[in-house]
Parts: structure tokens; C-alpha cells; sequence
């Protein structure tokens, strides 16, 4: 079982989540009513992330992630050389016998000055793959690439994290809340700017 | 002390010159529980009977392992006890082919075991004689902006890793050190584990350290203290300020004292050591949530 995230709804009141079940709902409306100050001043402030250049450890971790990628690619997944260390544009290909079998997506991989102590920025490019924890303007509700990220991972377990995601869902449908939230994105603002909540669920 | 050895030493320096920065006296602690419950009004009377100071940690997630880096590096700096040093080396090496044994890829973890190892080495030898207290100030303010992330920032928790030469950055990168280590020793010997871990919560030791060991901010539990502990062979001493009490005799603090396994090694030759206290030199106050330093009389 793998913990997903999903963004806090804005109103408590019209709260739909795909697969989502109550139990998980009420764990969603208590944090939302405890943290609600925190979540607004976050949507003030919103703006892109300013890139700042690539610390020296972040670079030199990139680099041996780099090697290593070339030496033993994640199955299914292709990087797209650039001689940009800092933004990594990744192909992913449907597993066989999944509902993504055969279809082709990229992923933008954008890493932090301080990566790895910072999670890098995950997202799918147009067009995201129909799936319920993938939202239409690219954004992954994914834990490990949030709270739960830890220097441990790499861009190759992210890799893996995301085909198994994609294998592992029985319809492809956008999550309940996706016109929403893409709304509230329109001003560019990072997937890792959202405050994403504990939603349990089997995709 | 000698002027050479202050020149040496610059942090016991100012520790001696009786105003031990990011300390705090004791009564600090008094104040904070003035109009608070009798027992911890008692208990910190009792406490103040064997500890001089405390020193505040960031409430982060992140506290155990940032109490127990500062009080581990301090004590070493203190002491230059350069057999104990010795003997962590050791154990971090262990720790590193733990992981390895493990299958963790080695650049994942190798950049943390090396910074560990150079605040290690920076506190034995002492150097950068002479910063000026404005000097510290200026680069405490400076630590503020460049702070990890969204977390909140306790000022004279800056103070303290500027005295120790460790901007924060560095800091958290220590903090994820501990965290590899303790997963490491988790997962070594995940058979004694593996009961602690589900008595806690009702995940396998795998996704236990993925979701509570490995990921900055994530607090830390008894299992976590134990498998440290062990792991590098250092003793830590927790000692609890909370409302319990017992019914007969009078109310004590207590504590807990968290002491290596390892037996073999000489880890224990230098912990009962003739002549040594065998009285854990880390000790940290534990408050329902957090963890702080706390310094003996």
C-alpha cells in the first residue's frame, strides 16, 4: 500500500476525492481546519521558484547520478541527454499489460541548489498521462516527491516510484479535484509550493 | 587557562568567559513553567540540582539527531578526547559498509559520512583562532537567510553552530548522516527491530525507515535512539520532564540511559575505562514532542 497525497480541498464543505475513503476524509478536514492559515498565506505568496545554481555537493551527486543512469537505466525510462545537469527531461514508456502500455510521456526533472536535501521537482509534460493521483497540468501527488522525500532516493527509485503508480491503476481518469487545482496553478506555481495531505488509496 | 589554549580553543574560550552562548541557566526553564503544573515545578527544582544549563534545539522533526550531533561535537571539543574520536571512526566506517552490505547505492550516503567526518575533525583540532564575537553575529544573521526550506529558525540555535564553525546547511546535512546511520543499524539487524517498530506503528522495518527514518523532519523514537546508539557505540542519557509521578515517595526525574550493545569492540573498553565516569556524556531533556541539550553540574 502506498500513500498518496492529494491537495487540501479549498472549501471542507463540497470535499470529493477519488478513491478516497472517509476515514482518510476525516483525517483531511482536521489538518485542513489546523493548518488553514499556513495553506492561505502559501497561496499568497506564490510565485515560481527562483533557480538558483546547483550547490557543489548537489553537482557532484548529479554527476554520479548521471553515470550511473547511463550505466544502468531505470527499465522503461529514457534520459534525454542535454548538457543542462540542473533540468533532466526523462521518457517514460507504459509498462506492458498496464493501461499504459506502449504510450509514450516525459517527464521534466528540475533539482534545487541543494539537492539531494531538497527533493527535486517532479513533473509530467503535456500531455500528462489520465490517471487519478496525475493532475491535467502535470502535477504528481506522489509522497516521495514532498514530505517524504529523503536524500536515500535518487532520480532512478523516483523512476521506479512513478512507472509502479502508473502500472498499479485500474482507470484512467483525472483526481475529482483537478479543475480546481489546476485553476489555483495558473500562475506557475511549483507542484512542491502546494501543501499536498495524506490520501490513502490503492492506485 | 592559559591565553595560548584560549587562542586554541576559541569556543571553550567564551564557554569559560562565564557566558556560554546558546546556553541557557536552568531557571530559564523555571520561568517557562512558572504558573505551570506543581510536578514540573518540582521536577525542574530537582533537575536543577544536577544539570547547570540547557541548551534549546530547533523543534523540526530534526531534534534528537541536532541535540545529539551539538553534544557529541561539543564534548569532543571539550575534551579533545582523540581516542574517542578515534573509536567513532571506526564505527562510522562500520556504519558505511553496514549501508553498503545493504545494498545502498554508495553516492547516496558518502557525501554525509564525509562532512560528519570533517566536523569531527575541525572540532579536534580547533583551528580558526580568532573570530570576533561581531564576526560570529554577523554570520549568525547571514545563516538566517540561507536556511533550509520553510522551517522556523530558533536564533541562538544559529549562534551555536557559527561558534562551531557549522552553517546550518552543513548542519541538516549531519542530521541526514545520523539518519542513514540509524536506518542502517535498523535495517542490519532488522530481526530485534522488528517487534519495536510494530509495536509503533504497523509497517515492515523497509518502510518503516523509508517513512520515518530516512526523511528529514521526521521525528525520532526510541528505536531511532537505540539503533544510534548502537550503531556508533555511544551511550545517550534522555532524561524525561513530564507530569508523571508516583504515588509513594518522592517525586524523582527520571531518566533513561540508552547504552551501546556492541561488547566485543572497544567501544566498552573505553566506556568503563578505569578511572572514567561511566555516566553517558551526551545527556538530552526530553519534553513530550522535543528534545534539548541538558549540561551537568
Amino acid at each position: 500500500m502506498r500513500i498518496l497525497l492529494h491537495p487540501p480541498p479549498r472549501d471542507r464543505g463540497s470535499m470529493i476525492y477519488a478513491g478516497s475513503s472517509e476515514r482518510f476524509a476525516l483525517i483531511i478536514s482536521l489538518s485542513f481546519a489546523l493548518n488553514s492559515a499556513l495553506f492561505q498565506r502559501s497561496m499568497i505568496s506564490s510565485t515560481a521558484p527562483s533557480r538558483k545554481a546547483l550547490s557543489k555537493i548537489a553537482c557532484g551527486r548529479l554527476q554520479k547520478e548521471l553515470v550511473e543512469w547511463q550505466v544502468n537505466p531505470p527499465s522503461g525510462f529514457k534520459h534525454k541527454v542535454t548538457d543542462n545537469l540542473q533540468s533532466w527531461i526523462i521518457e517514460v514508456v507504459g509498462a506492458a499489460g498496464t493501461l499504459y502500455a506502449n504510450e509514450t510521456y516525459q517527464l521534466q526533472v528540475d533539482f534545487p541548489e541543494h539537492y539531494p536535501m531538497e527533493a527535486p521537482q517532479v513533473i509530467f509534460l503535456p500531455a500528462a498521462p489520465l490517471h487519478p493521483h496525475i493532475y491535467s497540468n502535470g502535477h504528481i501527488c506522489l509522497d516521495i516527491l514532498y514530505d517524504s522525500w529523503s536524500p536515500a532516493m535518487t532520480v532512478s527509485s523516483i523512476c521506479v516510484s512513478i512507472v509502479s503508480m502508473l502500472s498499479s491503476s485500474t482507470r484512467k481518469q483525472r483526481p475529482a479535484d483537478n479543475d480546481r487545482y489546476v485553476r489555483k496553478c495558473k500562475n506557475g506555481r511549483s507542484p512542491k509550493e502546494t501543501r499536498w495531505w495524506f490520501h490513502d488509496d490503492k492506485v | 587557562m592559559h591565553i595560548q589554549q584560549l587562542q586554541m580553543r576559541p569556543f571553550a574560550g567564551i564557554t569559560l568567559g562565564l557566558k556560554p552562548i546558546g546556553q541557557e541557566p536552568l531557571s530559564s526553564l523555571a520561568a517557562e513553567f512558572e504558573s505551570g503544573s506543581p510536578i514540573l515545578k518540582e521536577k525542574i527544582r530537582l533537575l536543577a540540582e544536577q544539570y547547570t544549563a540547557l541548551r534549546r534545539t530547533r523543534g523540526d522533526g530534526n531534534c534528537f539527531y541536532r541535540s545529539f550531533m551539538l553534544a557529541y561535537l561539543e564534548h569532543i571539543l571539550e575534551t579533545q578526547d582523540i581516542a574517542e574520536a578515534k573509536r567513532i571512526t571506526g564505527k562510522v566506517e562500520q556504519c558505511k559498509n553496514t549501508l553498503q552490505s545493504l545494498g545502498y547505492t554508495e553516492f547516496t550516503y558518502e557525501d554525509f559520512f564525509s562532512i560528519f567526518m570533517e566536523q569531527l575533525e575541525s572540532v579536534l583540532q580547533g583551528k580558526e583562532a580568532s573570530i570576533s564575537m561581531e564576526e560570529l553575529l554577523s554570520r549568525s544573521r547571514d545563516q538566517f537567510v540561507s536556511d533550509y526550506g520553510k522551517r522556523t529558525f530558533a536564533p541562538n540555535f544559529a549562534l551555536i553552530f557559527i561558534l562551531f564553525k557549522v552553517p546550518d546547511n552543513v548542519c541538516m546535512v549531519v542530521v541526514m548522516f545520523f539518519r542513514f546511520v540509524t536506518s542502517g543499524e535498523i535495517r542490519k539487524r532488522a530481526e530485534f527491530f522488528e517487534p519495536f517498530i510494530a509495536g509503533l506503528t504497523n509497517t515492515s522495518v523497509d518502510q518503516f525507515c523509508k517513512s520515518s527514518v530516512e526523511p528529514m523532519g521526521e521525528e525520532c523514537d526510541h528505536v531511532h535512539i537505540i539503533a544510534l546508539s548502537d550503531a556508533l557505540g555511544v551511550a545517550i542519557r534522555v532524561v524525561y520532564l513530564d507530569r508523571s509521578s508516583c504515588d509513594k515517595g518522592a517525586l524523582a526525574v527520571n531518566h533513561h540511559d540508552f547504552v551501546p550493545t556492541a561488547s566485543a569492540d572497544e567501544s566498552s573498553v573505553s566506556l568503563d575505562a578505569p578511572g572514567k565516569s561511566t555516566e553517558p556524556f551526551v545527556t538530552l531533556l526530553y519534553r513530550p514532542g522535543h528534545y534539548d541539550i541538558l549540561y551537568r553540574r
